[in-house]
């Protein structure tokens, strides 16, 4: 073990917490962000200048506020680094950085380490989804809240999940509300799930309280239906709906996708908290449960770390109850808007970096290994390293894509001029 | 005029602090070559735009600079199909 | 060649030259069953840069027999084998030093002398050809005739081509005997039954033969980039630096020797690699290594700057003792055939060698000299075969 700091991976809720939590119990941290400030996709701050058009529900201003009243008490002990990409740990246990500031890689052997990189959105492929103009929900959900400007002309949000109320409602709320909102699934034929997520308090009013805002604006609320296939046409895209049998037509700018959330883990290490220099995942990046859950789950994993170094830390049974919690709502969640999928027509793009079809993985050897659907497949061989077409890769052939044995790095894609560059903080 | 970066040749204006990804669609930008912005977050390298002398940065994750000159990645440099 | 309408082969390794062995056998008649620890392709074939050279080979019998496999490339190519799969490209030996510029002309006089073409190419001649090239570049050769392949594709298309069933995640762990011959192999607690088989898995190959103290395994750290031209090489030529003819000719011996060369692949990205890593067999890749890798090729080609790295990886090479292939009849043991050893050397020999590995298992004349990858050499040195 070594005297260094504790890196912590992500400045979003969970690795702000975790870092808090960490300095608060007097260990010095390294707390990285890939952008140029701390809050993560649900905190993205305004730029400089920007007012802030887009106001959370007031639970998570507060959480956020007093997050940051936390990490500025114990400021002196965290180093924080922006503009810092986590590229993955090397074969000989380097956690690298892509400092685009500095435009060098850095490598540094921390103490121990909490990754806590948020989830990935996940989206369903149809003919057209790799189109200009088509965004996910997400991303254009953090555009948003940088510039408090609407992405300008027609939008229709559509897909699976909470976030397209949201992103609907912020939009309205910019000012540009979308012509439609599509929920692929059907919540209100699952009652039971719909009960369950009453209980959950505050994730039910907040989801009211767009629903009301899209009523407001007009914004039609369509439950079953989904996009089956986008085209450009001019500078618009027609896009084609299918609800139940019904096929209907409408023409857009932009047409924002989303269909749930799953951890980031490609290319991040396997947890490994007895390991010498111990490994732990915290927030969506380890369990998709939402912005509340990662707040808990960072400290949990402080917790556990402060816990592995001989302090008698543990987490109180009030946060333990309050992750069970976001399980139940998730699962909920996951039963209310269930619908199954089809396999999208063969011309469907899946890796879009490589231009492969869904035609091209069919083809492929019913048993073919991983390395087979790289290699002779070319998938997941592109510049998205597969964080897209992997996910999607999986849901089609109904069983997960092995990862490549031993990780590899760099995760992201990495300036060849920059890593020559490389510093190390060892002495060589 | 305001701080801009060149898109193209194009001035496109931006406001400090802004990425170049914010200040295209803001220009009404959508198309980047063959390259889209897309997942927001540095994940899907959709939005990768050309800079002159350097690797390509994601437009998502990189604040836009004054005087910057950029450029879709160049129809040879973009994934094919 | 007559079919032995009963010979039954299993092949121990789908690489290049199991495939090439398979695929050749089951053209002659005979039946294969084609083995491999995980998949085709998964060892150092599937991890290597795609030089079918001459130009890099070591003088005496190695320079020889590259240049009957490349010629096999080449016909392969013209036959519909390899069609579109194999294509001519230059190497350029480049040298940034005078003592470099001695050895890159000491190894063109070698390549003259075993019949190569080698064109003396004039800095002004080759920025022409190679824009951009690193000012410390002071002398070059060019040899003209040289190829490119990759490894994976070549396996995948013997597959389809000879339609031979492949068993993934089948590892053998012995060569089954009976009666002083090889009756078979056994795969976990199954025996595969078989009137002979070719052990060509790689550093694989050293368990099951006890060639512990033969085969060296030699670790290659690479980079590949994103695309600097779409469907077509960026560059007109494989850079192949004289730090790495250092290495193949036996000059230099260190785990922390780059042997750099730039490979523009196909795809317009180009492979960067590599170390040469004796005695690791694992695939890691470290930060070091790639950024010293890294710094030497940017300083042969600059424009480099403009890359992006996507991916590090590491491939096995298996080397063998002498620096010389392994190819031939197990000198003790009736009914085996062994086939590994070739190093980084693989994609260029691999075809013609799994081609010579299926003649000798039928009983047919190679049509080569292969007498100096006999592994008769190491039986008389005391050492098992």
């Amino acid at each position: 073990m070594t005297d260094g700091p504790v890196l912590v991976v992500g400045g979003g809720p969970a690795g702000a917490s975790a870092a808090a939590s960490l300095a608060e119990a007097g260990l010095p941290v390294l707390l990285v962000e890939q952008r140029d400030a701390l809050g993560g996709a649900i905190h993205r701050q305004p730029a400089p200048g920007h007012a802030h058009h887009i106001r959370l529900p007031a639970r998570h201003r507060r959480n956020w506020a007093a997050l940051t009243a936390r990490l500025s008490t114990t400021a002196g002990r965290i180093e924080i680094r922006t503009r810092t990409i986590f590229l993955g740990v090397d074969g000989q246990g380097r956690f690298l950085f892509d400092d685009r500031a500095a435009e060098r890689v850095f490598a540094c052997r921390p103490r121990a380490a909490i990754i806590a990189v948020g989830a990935v959105e996940t989206i369903r492929p149809f003919p057209g989804w790799e189109r200009p103009g088509v965004m996910t929900a997400g991303g254009a959900q953090v555009l948003l809240k940088e510039t408090g400007r609407p992405p300008q002309g027609p939008i229709l949000v559509a897909g699976s999940g909470p976030l397209l109320l949201a992103v609907a409602a912020q939009l309205a709320e910019a000012g540009n509300p979308p012509v439609a909102v599509l929920e692929r699934g059907r919540p209100w034929r699952a009652p039971g799930a719909l009960a369950q997520l009453g209980l959950s308090g505050g994730l039910v009013g907040e989801g009211l309280g767009y629903l009301a805002r899209l009523a407001a604006s007009r914004v039609p609320y369509r439950t079953g239906a989904e996009v089956t296939r986008a085209e450009p046409q001019g500078d618009r895209l027609k896009v084609v709906i299918r609800t139940g049998s019904a096929e209907d037509v409408v023409q857009v700018r932009h047409l924002l996708v989303h269909d749930g959330i799953a951890p980031n883990r490609t290319g991040i290490p396997l947890p490994a908290p007895d390991a010498a220099v111990p490994v732990l995942l915290a927030g969506d990046g380890r369990e998709a449960l939402g912005a509340d859950a990662a707040i808990l789950d960072g400290r949990r994993a402080a917790m556990q770390l402060l816990a592995r170094f001989g302090r008698a830390e543990t987490t109180t049974p009030a946060e333990e109850r309050g992750l069970s919690r976001a399980r139940a709502v998730q699962t909920a969640l996951a039963q209310a808007l269930h619908a199954e999928a089809a396999p999208p027509p063969p011309e469907t793009l899946i890796c879009r970096c490589e231009g492969r079809s869904y035609a091209e993985l069919a083809a492929l050897p019913e048993d073919a290994s991983a390395r087979e659907i790289r290699l002779m497949g070319r998938f997941g061989l592109g510049a998205c390293q597969g964080r897209f077409c992997g996910p999607m890769i999986a849901a089609l052939r109904g069983r997960p894509m092995p990862a490549a044995a031993p990780p590899r790095w760099p995760l992201r894609p990495v300036s060849l001029a920059a890593l020559a560059r490389l510093t190390t903080d060892e002495t060589e | 005029m305001t701080a801009h970066f060149y898109w193209n040749g194009e001035p496109v204006p931006f406001r400090p602090g802004e990425t170049i990804a914010a200040a295209l669609l803001g220009a009404g930008i959508v198309h980047l070559g063959r390259g889209r912005i897309f997942c927001g977050i540095g994940a899907c390298q959709g939005c990768l735009v050309a800079m002159t002398g350097a690797a390509a940065v994601e437009a998502c994750l990189t604040p836009a600079r004054n005087g910057l000159r950029l450029s879709p990645l160049a129809e040879e440099q973009a994934d094919h199909d | 060649m007559p079919p032995s309408p009963s010979l039954h082969v299993a092949v121990v390794g789908t690489g290049i030259v199991g495939a090439a062995a398979a695929h050749f056998l089951a053209a002659s008649g005979a039946r294969v069953t084609l083995l491999d620890a995980t998949g085709p392709a998964a060892g150092a074939t599937g991890a290597s840069d795609g030089a079918v050279s001459v130009a890099s080979k070591r003088p005496g019998p190695m320079m020889d027999i590259a240049r009957h496999a490349r010629a096999f490339y080449v016909r392969c190519e013209a036959d519909g084998l390899f069609r579109g799969l194999f294509h001519r490209r230059s190497t350029f030996l480049v040298a940034r030093t005078p003592v470099e510029a001695e050895l890159v002309a000491q190894h063109g006089a070698d390549l003259a002398v075993a019949g190569e073409r080698v064109e003396e190419i004039g800095r002004a001649a080759l920025l022409a050809r190679i824009p951009g090239l690193g000012e410390s570049v002071c002398a070059a050769l060019e040899i003209p005739d040289d190829g490119h392949a990759l490894g994976y594709e070549i396996t995948e298309r013997l597959l389809q081509r000879s339609r031979v069933a492949i068993r993934r995640d089948a590892p053998v762990s012995e060569i089954v005997t009976q009666a002083g011959r090889a009756s078979g192999v056994a795969i976990r607690q199954e025996h595969l039954a078989a009137d002979a088989v070719l052990v060509a898995a790689g550093i694989g190959s050293s368990a099951l033969l006890g060639l512990g103290d033969i085969l060296i395994p030699r670790k290659g750290q690479m980079a590949v980039t994103d695309r600097a031209a779409a469907g077509r090489p960026a560059i007109d030529g494989h850079l192949m630096a004289a730090s790495y003819l250092a290495a193949k000719r036996g000059i230099v011996r260190d785990n922390a020797h780059i042997g750099l060369v730039i490979d523009p692949l196909m795809t317009g990205q180009f492979l960067i690699g590599g170390s040469r890593e004796d005695h690791r067999d694992d695939h890691a890749t470290d930060a070091p290594t790639i950024a010293a890798i890294l710094r030497d090729a940017l300083d042969l080609y600059p424009p480099l700057a403009e890359r992006r790295v996507l991916r590090s990886f590491a491939g096995v090479r298996t080397a063998s003792r002498d620096g010389l292939p392994i190819l031939g009849l197990h000198p003790h043991l009736p009914g085996v055939a062994i086939a590994t050893g070739f190093e980084g050397d693989g994609i260029c020999l691999g075809p013609l060698m799994g081609a010579c590995a299926a003649r000798l298992l039928l009983g047919v004349p190679a049509g080569i000299d292969l007498s100096a990858l006999s592994p008769q050499r190491f039986a008389s040195a005391g050492g098992r075969p």
